[in-house]
């Protein structure tokens, strides 16, 4: 069988970031996960900073160029996608958002995603809910129920939150995510022309 | 193969002088670039249909009737005529009054339009673009084809006995061009029907024009018109030339910077590089042009947009010249050379038409009998022969 692929999307700016950070971790997760499983992946990562010129060109073009074309083209052949951005101004970061908006519109449609943030203070931890998760659900894409988000705090040694650290919510969601792509069949690259109706039924419709 | 040049006919500030043309002014400089094109010999001029400002054409056949009078060769087009916001019953009165108008001197390319509003504005659903082109061509194609017509549909009052005047010039309808960017239902239309189709790709790469124009071509032969290399296909594109390359780029870019559609986006570099647009010397757009043939077959016309941005008139005018003597001979003489002799070199004129549906003895033999039942004092006083022409 050939390997599943998870496709990473990482909406941090800064180098080092800790949104590329939190989805590593998530995309490894859900690797292990998947091992277990008996099921092979592949991680590809998209990262946003490297693309924002490029997103914005298509917003005012409409085509997508360069590493954009690919990063589209990955994400609608993907089994399983990471989602994470960093939070500003409460809520997802403005070039994550151009990027969502540049996706084909079925592009994500059934596939199984889990998202994350990242921010200075657990004050925004609620982002991931009340921002990230309704703009997956208009793109019609399969969310697992644990979202994570990672606070500054959440990096440190242990961790303000000794309930439920930081790595025990990552392994969640990545156990949810894999879950979800070993119960699916293989994604299949749905192509402009693989699905056009014949004229009569065009004529009939 | 035919060359011409297409103009959306947007009202638009030159950011090198800061002048902005009024309607009228911008109307007469599409009038003006037209006689100017025929007068140079380019094939074809075709208007776009807006609804909307800063464009100004929002009647095309008003203004193609106008230069049909006023021109002696070129072929009067559209680019595009809206398939789903127009009532296709006056689409069929419109260009069969300009197809004899100009003795058949005419074709015109459907289309949806790129404006979201526009559907609301005629009571239309943007949702059912795709659905309303496809109804609204087949009772345009009834329309031509058929002298009286029943009809009904989901997007227009029911026809009964009604019967769209002028009949076509010598009983064959004007050639019929499809012109869709990303939508390939509308290719599949155009290859149904053995009409043309038109990617006017100006603003996307070269490889996804590929690809459309091939699905056309595959479709053309699946349906039966013939082999997919045979296929009527035209592409759009876009051009700035001027004797030496670099005054090009300079004369250009202050217009490409704040273009409307693509401006304040992608620099003219990567432009150039990702789109069929090209910036330079006479040399470099046959290069280009010269090459497309690699990509999507031997194709029938090209279509330069050379109006837009804000460039003035007269500059707009040079580019003419400069297209109808410097570059168009070159590629239509290349295009010539290598086009296999069973594929058409142009897209069907009404001569070519008129002599298919001799020879298949498609055309009718006499005229229309001009009976009318309709026709009372009033309208009114028509009521009950138009009841007594519709209960069945």
């Amino acid at each position: 069988m050939t390997a599943r692929s998870i496709v990473v999307v990482s909406g941090g700016l800064s180098q080092p970031s800790s949104t590329r950070m939190l989805a590593d971790r998530l995309a490894d997760a859900t690797v292990s996960a998947l091992a277990e499983r008996g099921v092979e992946a592949r991680v590809t990562v998209v990262e946003l900073r490297d693309l924002a010129h490029e997103v914005v060109d298509m917003t005012l073009t409409g085509y997508a160029r360069g590493g954009l074309a690919e990063a589209q083209e990955a994400l609608a052949g993907a089994d399983g996608v990471v989602a994470v951005t960093p939070v500003y101004t409460a809520s997802y970061a403005g070039l994550f958002k151009s990027f969502v908006d540049v996706l084909d519109k079925d592009a994500l449609r059934g596939t199984p995603v889990v998202l994350g943030a990242t921010g200075g203070t657990a004050r925004h931890s609620l982002v991931v809910e009340h921002a990230l998760r309704p703009l997956f659900a208009y793109l019609g894409a399969d969310v697992v129920p644990t979202g994570v988000f990672a606070a500054t705090d959440d990096w440190a040694e242990a961790g303000t939150d000794d309930v439920r650290p930081l790595p025990d919510r990552i392994r969640r969601a990545g156990e949810q995510l894999a879950e979800r792509v070993a119960a699916r069949e293989p994604a299949r690259r749905v192509g402009l022309y693989d699905a056009v109706p014949s004229f009569e039924d065009l004529l009939g419709a | 193969m035919q060359f011409g040049i297409f103009s959306v006919g947007d009202v638009t500030t030159d950011p090198t002088t800061g002048r902005t043309p009024d309607d009228t002014e911008r109307v007469r400089a599409m009038l003006t670039i037209a006689e100017h094109a025929d007068a140079a010999g380019l094939d074809v001029f075709a208007t776009g249909e807006h609804h909307n400002p800063p464009f100004v054409p929002s009647s095309p056949t008003t203004m193609l009737g106008y230069l049909a009078g006023r021109t002696k060769n070129i072929i009067l087009s559209t680019a595009t005529t809206l398939i789903t916001t127009n009532d296709p019953v006056r689409l069929a009165e419109e260009y069969a009054m300009l197809q004899v108008v100009s003795g058949g001197r005419m074709d015109l390319m459907m289309g949806r339009g790129n404006t979201g509003p526009v559907y609301p504005w005629f009571g239309k659903d943007i949702r059912q673009g795709i659905p309303l082109a496809i109804e609204n061509y087949a009772l345009l194609r009834r329309l031509w084809e058929e002298d009286v017509v029943d009809w009904s549909g989901k997007f227009r009052t029911p026809l009964q006995g009604f019967t769209s005047t002028p009949r076509p010039l010598d009983g064959v309808p004007p050639f019929v061009w499809h012109g869709s960017i990303r939508s390939p239902e509308i290719a599949e239309q155009a290859a149904y029907y053995g009409d043309g189709f038109l990617h006017n790709a100006i603003f996307w790469p070269m490889q996804h024009t590929a690809q459309m124009v091939n699905f056309y071509r595959q479709r053309y032969e699946h349906h039966g018109h013939g082999r997919a290399d045979q296929a009527i296909v035209g592409l759009g594109g876009q051009v700035f030339v001027r004797k030496s390359s670099q005054a090009a780029w300079d004369e250009f870019r202050p217009y490409f910077d704040v273009a409307p559609v693509y401006g304040h986006g992608p620099s003219m570099e990567d432009f150039t590089r990702e789109t069929p647009l090209t910036v330079g010397s006479p040399q470099q757009v046959i290069d280009r042009y010269g090459a497309f043939w690699e990509q999507v077959g031997h194709y029938q016309r090209q279509m330069f947009l050379i109006d837009h941005a804000g460039l003035p008139l007269k500059t707009v005018l040079e580019q003419i010249d400069i297209l109808a003597e410097d570059v168009v001979p070159v590629l239509r003489k290349e295009a010539e050379a290598r086009r296999p002799a069973d594929v058409p070199a142009n897209p069907p004129s009404h001569a070519d038409r008129v002599a298919a549906a001799r020879a298949a003895g498609a055309v009718p033999a006499a005229a229309v009998a001009a009976a009318d039942h309709w026709t009372g004092r009033t309208a009114e006083d028509d009521l009950d022969a138009a009841d007594a022409a519709t209960v069945r």
